[in-house]
Parts: C-alpha cells; sequence; structure tokens
C-alpha cells in the first residue's frame, strides 16, 4: 500500500497532474482571497473558506481522474494485480496519495491566514474547525471521484463522469432550497455542503464528521467492489 | 513447481479456457503453444492471479492460488503481453517501486535493482524515462519487472511480439540464460521460437491442451523411405525394439513406402543402426532416413487438425 502510495504522489509530480490541479486551486483561492478578505478589509476566514470548499467540485476530478482508469488503460493493472498486495491495499494507496495533494494543497492556503493574523485577528479555534469540515468534504469529493475513476476506461471519461457527478452534488443542494420541504430535508441531510455549514460556523459536528466519513468510507469500498468485479469478469 | 489443474474459465457463454490441466517443471522452460485467440492470455492472467478460475486449482511449489494468493504471487512475476510500465518514471525507480511491491527489504533494494539491471542489459539505461525507450528496451524492462523480488516462477506472454531480428534474438538469450534459474511458462505463436527456447510444450487450442511433451521426444521422430510391400514395411518397423509409433505418409508407384516412425524416449543413440540393419536383413531397401524436419510444425499442424482446425 505504501508502495503504490509513494508512485502514485511521484506520478503526479513527475507529470503535469499534481502541479495542474494545485495550480488552479491556489490561483483562484488567491483570486478570492483578494476579493473576500483584502479588498473588503474583512478578516472573517471561516466565509472565505466556505467559498473555497466549492473549489473541490474541479481539483478533485483532475487529482483522481488517472489513478484507477490509467491502470486499466495501459494495462499496468496487471502489474498491481499480480502482485502480493491486496485490492484493498491497491485502493488504500491511490486514495491516500491523492489526499497527500490535497493536504499539500491545504497546507498552501495557510498562507491566507498568515496574511489575515498580520492585519487582523484570526481565532484559531474556529478557524480548525473550519478547516476540518473543509478536509474533510474534500477527502469525500476524493472518494466519490476515485469511485468514478474506477468506472471509467481512460482518464477523460473518469474526468468527465467525476465533473458530472459533481455538479450532480452541487445542483442537488441548490435544488433543496427549491422543492418542498420534506424532499428539501432529504436534499438537505445528503448534500456535502449543507453538512460542511456547522464547521463554518466554527462548530464541531460529529454528525457532519461521521456523514463525512461514512461516504469516504462507502465510496472506497464501491471502488474495490467494482474493481473486484471487473477482475472477476477479465476486463 | 507450477501445476495447472482443471482449469476452467469462461467469458459469458464462451468457453476460454476449458479443464486446461498441465505442469511445468522447476528450472525448465515450458512452452505454451497455440494460434491467436487459442487462451494462451486468459491462461496467464488466471494463473498470475489477475483473473480468477471459474473452476480448477493453480498450484505453485504445492501452494493452492486461491488458498494463498499472496503467498503464490510473491512466486510468480509476470510480463503481459504489452509490458506494464510507467512512463514518466526512469527504468531504475520503476524497479525500486517493483521490488517495494513485491515486499523486497528496503536495504536489498538498491544491490537487488542493480543485480536485474545487468542481468537484463539495461545498465545504461538505468537513468532513461521507460516512455523514452525503444520497444526491446520497453521489453527488458518488462521482463526486469518481472524478476524484482527473485520469483522462482516467470510468466511471459508473448515477450518477443513486434521487435526486430535482432532484439528477437537477445530476448531468446535472455529468456535462455534465465531459464537456467527459474521454472518459465513462455508463450507464443511462434514455432520456430518455442523449439529454439523451450525444453517442453503444451498445446493450447480453443481453449483445450491437446498436447503436452517434452520437445526431445519430438525431436526423436524419423522419416523413411523403404522399398517393399506396405504391409511388409510397417511390420519391420514396428518390430523394431526402439519403435513407439509408425505412421503411413505415403505409398509411391516406385514401390517405396513413405512414412514416419517415432523412438521410445528411452531409445540409444544406436537406434538408427538397429534400424537400418534389421532393414536390411528382412531384404527392404532403405532410400531415406532422416529427422523428420519441421517436428514441432508438423505436431502441432496435426495435433490441431485432429480437433478440428479453426472453428
Amino acid at each position: 500500500m505504501i508502495a503504490i502510495m509513494r508512485r502514485e504522489i511521484q506520478g503526479y509530480f513527475y507529470t503535469a497532474t499534481g502541479y495542474v490541479a494545485m495550480g488552479i486551486f491556489l490561483i483562484i483561492a488567491s483570486i478570492l482571497f483578494d476579493l473576500q478578505i483584502l479588498a473588503s478589509r474583512s478578516g472573517d476566514l471561516l466565509t472565505f473558506l466556505g467559498q473555497l470548499s466549492y473549489l473541490w467540485m474541479l481539483f478533485s476530478p483532475i487529482v483522481t481522474m488517472r489513478l484507477t482508469s490509467e491502470d486499466r488503460q495501459k494495462q499496468t493493472d496487471r502489474l498491481l494485480l499480480s502482485s502480493p498486495v491486496s485490492l484493498t491495499g491497491i485502493v488504500a494507496g491511490k486514495y491516500l496519495a491523492a489526499l497527500f495533494v490535497l493536504l499539500l494543497t491545504v497546507l498552501s492556503t495557510f498562507v491566507y491566514i498568515l496574511i489575515t493574523a498580520m492585519y487582523g485577528t484570526v481565532y484559531p479555534g474556529e478557524l480548525m474547525v473550519g478547516y476540518l469540515g473543509f478536509v474533510l468534504q474534500g477527502m469525500a469529493f476524493l472518494a466519490i471521484d476515485l469511485f468514478m475513476s474506477s468506472l471509467a476506461a481512460s482518464p477523460v471519461t473518469a474526468a468527465l463522469l467525476a465533473l458530472g457527478m459533481n455538479f450532480v452534488l452541487w445542483f442537488l443542494d441548490l435544488l433543496s432550497m427549491t422543492v418542498p420541504a420534506g424532499i428539501g430535508r432529504v436534499l438537505d441531510f445528503i448534500s456535502l455542503y449543507t453538512r460542511n455549514e456547522p464547521f463554518l460556523m466554527g462548530q464541531l459536528s460529529f454528525a457532519s464528521m461521521i456523514f463525512d466519513l461514512s461516504v469516504i468510507v462507502l465510496n472506497l469500498v464501491l471502488t474495490i467492489y467494482f474493481m473486484d468485479r471487473r477482475r472477476r469478469k477479465g476486463i | 513447481m507450477l501445476e495447472i489443474r482443471s482449469v476452467v474459465r469462461h467469458y459469458g457463454k464462451f468457453c476460454a479456457v476449458n479443464n486446461a490441466s498441465f505442469i511445468c517443471p522447476d528450472k525448465k522452460i515450458t512452452g505454451l503453444l497455440g494460434v491467436n485467440g487459442a487462451g494462451k492470455t486468459t491462461l496467464m492472467n488466471i494463473i498470475t492471479g489477475c483473473m480468477p478460475a471459474g473452476s480448477g486449482d493453480i498450484l505453485m511449489d504445492g501452494l493452492a492460488l486461491r488458498e494463498h494468493p499472496a503467498d503464490c504471487r510473491r512466486k510468480i512475476g509476470y510480463l503481459p503481453e504489452r509490458p506494464p510500465l510507467y512512463d514518466e518514471m526512469t527504468v531504475q525507480d520503476y524497479l525500486a517501486f517493483v521490488c517495494r511491491l513485491r515486499e523486497v527489504e528496503r536495504a536489498d533494494i538498491p544491490g537487488h535493482v542493480r543485480n536485474i539491471l545487468e542481468l537484463c542489459g539495461l545498465s545504461d539505461m538505468s537513468g532513461r524515462l521507460l516512455g523514452h525507450l525503444s520497444k526491446g528496451y520497453r521489453q527488458r524492462a518488462g521482463i526486469a519487472q518481472a524478476l524484482c523480488g527473485d520469483p522462482p516462477i516467470l510468466v511471459l506472454d508473448e515477450p518477443t511480439v513486434g521487435l526486430d531480428p535482432r532484439q528477437v534474438s537477445e530476448m531468446r538469450e535472455l529468456i535462455r540464460r534465465l531459464g537456467e534459474n527459474h521454472t518459465i511458462l513462455f508463450s507464443s505463436h511462434i514455432l520456430s521460437e518455442v523449439q529454439a527456447l523451450c525444453s517442453r510444450i503444451v498445446i493450447i487450442h480453443h481453449g483445450r491442451i491437446l498436447k503436452e511433451a517434452e520437445l526431445g521426444e519430438e525431436s526423436r521422430l524419423l522419416r523413411l523411405s523403404v522399398k517393399g510391400k506396405t504391409e511388409e514395411v510397417m511390420r519391420a518397423l514396428r518390430d523394431v525394439p526402439d519403435c513407439s509409433k509408425v505412421r503411413l505418409l505415403a505409398e509411391a508407384e516406385s514401390g517405396f513406402v513413405e512414412c514416419e516412425m517415432e523412438l521410445k524416449q528411452d531409445a540409444g543413440q544406436d537406434a538408427e543402426v538397429k534400424l537400418f540393419r534389421l532393414l536390411a536383413a528382412r531384404d527392404l531397401p532403405l532410400r531415406r532416413l532422416s529427422p523428420a524436419g519441421d517436428s514441432l510444425e508438423t505436431l502441432f499442424l496435426r495435433v490441431t487438425d485432429e480437433e478440428g482446425g479453426s472453428r
């Protein structure tokens, strides 16, 4: 598992994938920081984090697109499947590599905290809670999009599938405000964005944490299941 | 030893491997011979654990793949038809990764990789990106990855496909050298290649194993042209002590009988002399006696024809 994680991390930075994902995220984040914090002379980093969380929608498909689909396309899956590592180990290794890139990106956003702290007041407690929700939400997107990658036969298809799925999740979140209250409550219950709201208010929500972790585990299990199914079918 | 026991595999209703059983003895190169679509790659994917069998067992030194998948995979190195290479990695980094994947001790990895690079003639290419290598070197890198972790069994799926004649010759030499210390199962549909490399052959056709034989056995096939009545010639040949099988090929109008004779495996080097003397004693003049040319081709065609040729 560690070997696979290391190789995938190398893969991100031997190719343009890692730089592109981090670059796009940080460019847009910097523009948002300028508009939300610097231009409006605000120290409200939690609202800023709430806006950043929409970027996972773009970031995650880029990071996960080649994780399993490229192995299938280039038939490097033969190497992994004939090795002593189990399918669970393979999927976990790949997910941890994507998580590494996510954490590196999150770490880069700490520069915004430093700049804000230089000119205003930062509340570490609520910021830590905000970041916890932000990272958990990103992790859930990675797991969903890794599952999408396991369904695709090429990285481009995987990216399109993941992007489509992320837009559906976003759209369902928007829809919850316009549909009847009963349906709206159901959509809110499964919305990754609504689930993140307590964190953005500085509240440590165990329900939201458990929800995010459940989404991650469910999607990783589905990834393993579909990869095993494909292995059994020999396709 | 690698043992394949009654392996069956279906793709939907299509039976790709039908009750296949054979063995690959230790430190011998076994050639898996079959036309395109015969089931070679499917069988190799099953043997290496990339795909499960519908039923049947794969045993490696007595360990069943179904019950001990991780232990069995440690014993096997696999070169698929398309080498599983990550183009963005250097040869050295890639081999180090495969070593880690195959659980080689961290401290042993540099030395292990160096030995493999040397053995496969890749030392000069160690710093090159895999994506920049020629077809021949990519194939070598494919074999090199199969050697990581020093598995005693190697499964090579058509390792010379797409190589130029010089590269084919180098690849054969490499496989021959590896065969001295490894149990190799090697698939090909090129008969001359199998003949040049393997000491043992397994013929697969339409997913069924039709023949399993030592290649030396097949080279003990003789072709004769003898003057005389067909029955007398055949009887005389059957009376040769080292003869195991006689087959009539043709009866020429000039009175010559063309036939093929298979010698027993334990036949001595003087088997041909005994044959000559026996025919002379029975007044059956011998016009020609030669090892049956293209014996593997003859065998392959005969075996697959008996099965009904192409579907």
